[in-house]
């Protein structure tokens, strides 16, 4: 066994468990860590962020594009407690993390020593492990641990909090990686008499329909979806996590599903006869009043996660299973089927939507430029083999019902916490994840300004990240719901924004802006060709709304086109 | 909505600092009140058993029951009515005993409950009593107008039939 301290057995601990990219900042409570790596810089690549907060999602934009756990290194208190939103951002997206704070020496835990917070206390609610080292031996067992929580079952956020000593403290290295833990085991192989019972319910379905989330891309369950849709004659609608995961024009394919989803998938979710629901949640953006939802549907549910299933929707046939091994099973059993009249049903509902909404909304022919015009544009431009990220508000809206991926992994967002600010770091943590792909972080001007200092991070380390910022000089969503629900009481939404042009400039990121619809397309053909950052403002519609919409509190059957 | 009744949910942990807060935050976060809660060692060294009785309608209490074994500690969940159970509270009761007169009388008291009188002062008697919540709560009754200066009760314990 190897002599060393705790700080070389973090690095160690690190390269074990494949770890090449963090995401930090250092401070006090952290610097042997720090000290350490200094000495790691050539194995370990580290981004120096501008904000904690920016470690926290662009290890959540990493983790999204690579599936691995994503690594945030900070120090105690402050730097910790700027770290919680993130955190709490991948626990509801189920996104793992790994998240490595300093704290104070041991000797002075309790004692409201300089920086010091009760961070395990403060993230016990929006983690799915965490655990406080406060001895140098215990670190690689710890590590081990961490990792394998983060990265299996149902993926999550993870935090270490090691105090000072531990990592000054001298211990004896030796690794074991994914070990034994007495109270976890998550179950990843289907009940076969349960899938026996969803086959036979798909068999004999007349309107079946699938709805796909977060799970099905976690657990690369894809070409499984893929093949029972084509064999069952299934028609696919997805969450907002779950875009990416069937090709935009698949013919199978009818949409997103909730609140600012497709016409179709909405409304025909309560004709269909059995719904097939993989690794969703039927969370509230996705099924309205839950009184109203689904009533005549017979569900089945695949979950990794036991406490999912009839957590919101009660379901007929529950699958406590990993979503590749539960559909690669189910694909066994079912027969070769066509739903024509069902998916026509979609189709009509689909042009309905077109001439009502998208037709005005990409193709506006006199006033402002629309964000949905630019983003139809981008996804034309891009033949949709980008990697979008988008922040959180309209322009999220109009990027997931716009932006048509015909590749996986290629939609990240924040879905469950909806926090203003992930786009421009999570992208960061995208782009480095991913180089050879393109990555568009697409972002309001509210969001913008959320986290706008990671342009800093950007240029340091010259990853080339495209910023599209979809500016209407408004927190665009708030306003939309003052004016429908609100008597239009525009209360505190209207911003003087920054020259973002100049801002961008002053970080030394080449930015351009267009702000009338014959520049569009240059712009973005230029934002496109260029090698290093980049930023476009697009100045659009003051006062645009999204629709289709259904209203808090309404039945999917309720959603609005205008 | 099922009809509200309580529960006993015993629940098996690895004995690790932190896991009291964790399962109390889980009850926290789905606004279910512990009505009492004990904690003890288990025959191996290494695992608590908490015993939590709650009040709840059977789907909230089934939904908390699968969210408890999110918690990685956390190895064996049940949830029980107390048909299911053997099941005893512990209480202590200091009761004002004045003269001799009152003392008699809770001396009757007791005897017709099957409690027991473990201290004796000048000015008090404490009486114990194990039994089920109902026994203690009739007890608590009876030695009410004779004034109770201090009472205490254990929480439930509970075995499986």
């Amino acid at each position: 066994m190897k002599k060393m301290t705790g700080s070389q057995a973090v690095m160690e601990s690190l390269l074990q468990e494949g770890v090449d990219t963090i995401f930090g900042y250092p401070g006090g409570a952290i610097m042997p860590v720090y000290n350490a790596l200094y000495d790691y810089r050539d194995k370990i690549r580290h981004i120096l962020v501008r904000h904690e907060q920016g470690a926290g999602h662009a290890a959540e934009g990493y983790a999204r594009m690579t599936g691995k756990p994503g690594v945030a290194l900070v120090t105690s208190g402050p730097g910790a407690t700027n770290l919680v939103t993130a955190i709490a951002d991948a626990m509801l997206d189920s996104v793992p993390m790994v998240c490595i704070t300093g704290q104070v020496l041991a000797s002075l835990l309790g004692s409201d020593a300089f920086q010091e917070a009760d961070v395990v206390g403060i993230t016990t609610p929006i983690t799915k492990w965490n655990y406080q080292i406060t001895k140098a031996s215990e670190i690689p067992e710890v590590f081990a641990k961490a990792f394998h929580i983060a990265g299996t079952g149902r993926p999550g956020p993870v935090l270490l909090d090691i105090t000072k000593n531990a990592q000054i403290e001298m211990m004896e290295f030796s690794y074991k990686k994914a070990p034994q833990i007495v109270g976890y085991q998550p179950n990843t192989a289907p009940n076969d008499r349960q899938i026996a019972i969803a086959a036979q319910l798909l068999n004999n379905a007349e309107r079946p329909f699938m709805l796909i989330g977060h799970g099905v891309l976690i657990a690369k369950a894809e070409k499984a979806v893929k093949e029972i849709a084509e064999k069952a004659g299934i028609p696919v609608g997805s969450t907002l996590l779950g875009l990416s995961a069937l090709p935009a024009d698949h013919p199978l394919f009818v949409g997103m599903l909730g609140m600012h989803g497709n016409y179709g998938p909405n409304v025909l979710t309560n004709q269909a006869d059995v719904i097939l629901a993989v690794g969703m949640r039927f969370d509230d953006r996705v099924t309205g009043r839950l009184s109203d939802y689904a009533k005549q549907a017979k569900i089945i549910h695949i979950d990794i996660d036991p406490a999912e299933l009839n957590k919101n929707v009660l379901s007929d046939v529950p699958i406590v299973a990993d979503a590749k091994e539960a559909l690669t099973a189910l694909v066994a059993k079912i027969k070769k089927n066509a739903h024509k009249k069902w998916v026509e049903q979609f189709r009509a509902f689909d042009k309905e939507e077109f001439e009502k909404v998208i037709r005005h909304e990409t193709h506006p022919e006199e006033g402002e430029i629309t964000m949905a015009e630019a983003v139809a544009m981008l996804s034309k431009k891009t033949k949709g083999e980008a990697v979008v990220v988008s922040d959180v508000g309209q322009h999220q809206m109009i990027a997931a019902r716009y932006y048509k991926p015909e590749k996986t992994d290629s939609y990240i967002t924040s879905g469950g916490l909806g926090t203003m600010g992930f786009a421009l770091p999570a992208a960061i943590g995208a782009k480095v994840a991913a180089p050879e792909r393109e990555v568009i972080a697409i972002i309001g001007d509210g969001s913008f300004q959320m986290n706008i200092q990671e342009l800093a991070t950007l240029a340091q380390d010259d990853i080339a990240v495209k910023i599209i910022i979809l500016n209407n000089n408004y927190l665009g969503m708030v306003r939309q719901w003052q004016q429908l629900f609100f008597d239009k009481r525009y209360s505190f939404v209207d911003l003087k924004n920054p020259d973002f042009v100049a801002v961008s400039r002053g970080f030394y990121v080449d930015a351009e802006k267009a702000n009338k619809r014959e520049q569009l397309s240059k712009a973005l053909d230029r934002l496109l060709a260029s090698t290093k950052p980049a930023l476009l403002e697009i100045v659009v519609k003051k006062e645009g709304n999204i629709f289709p919409m259904v209203p808090t509190g309404a039945s999917v059957e309720e959603v609005r086109l205008e | 909505m099922d009809e509200i009744k309580l529960y006993t949910i015993i629940i098996f942990t690895e004995n690790k600092p932190g896991v009291l807060y964790r399962i109390a935050d889980m009850f926290l976060k789905r606004k279910i009140n512990i009505e009492s809660l004990t904690v003890s060692e288990i025959e191996s060294q290494e695992m608590s058993r908490f015993t939590i009785r709650v009040k709840g309608d059977h789907l909230a209490v089934e939904k908390i029951t699968k969210q408890l074994y999110k918690i990685i500690e956390v190895v064996k969940v049940l949830e029980k009515t107390d048909e299911a159970l053997v099941f005893k509270e512990l209480a202590l009761i200091k009761v004002a005993t004045s003269n001799a007169e009152k003392m008699r009388g809770v001396e009757d008291i007791v005897r017709m409950a099957k409690a027991e009188i473990v201290a004796v002062g000048s000015t008090y008697l404490v009486i114990e009593k194990a039994g089920s919540e109902e026994d203690i709560d009739s007890l608590y009754a009876l030695l009410k107008p004779f004034g109770i200066k201090e009472y205490v009760r254990s929480g439930r314990i509970a075995i499986l039939k």
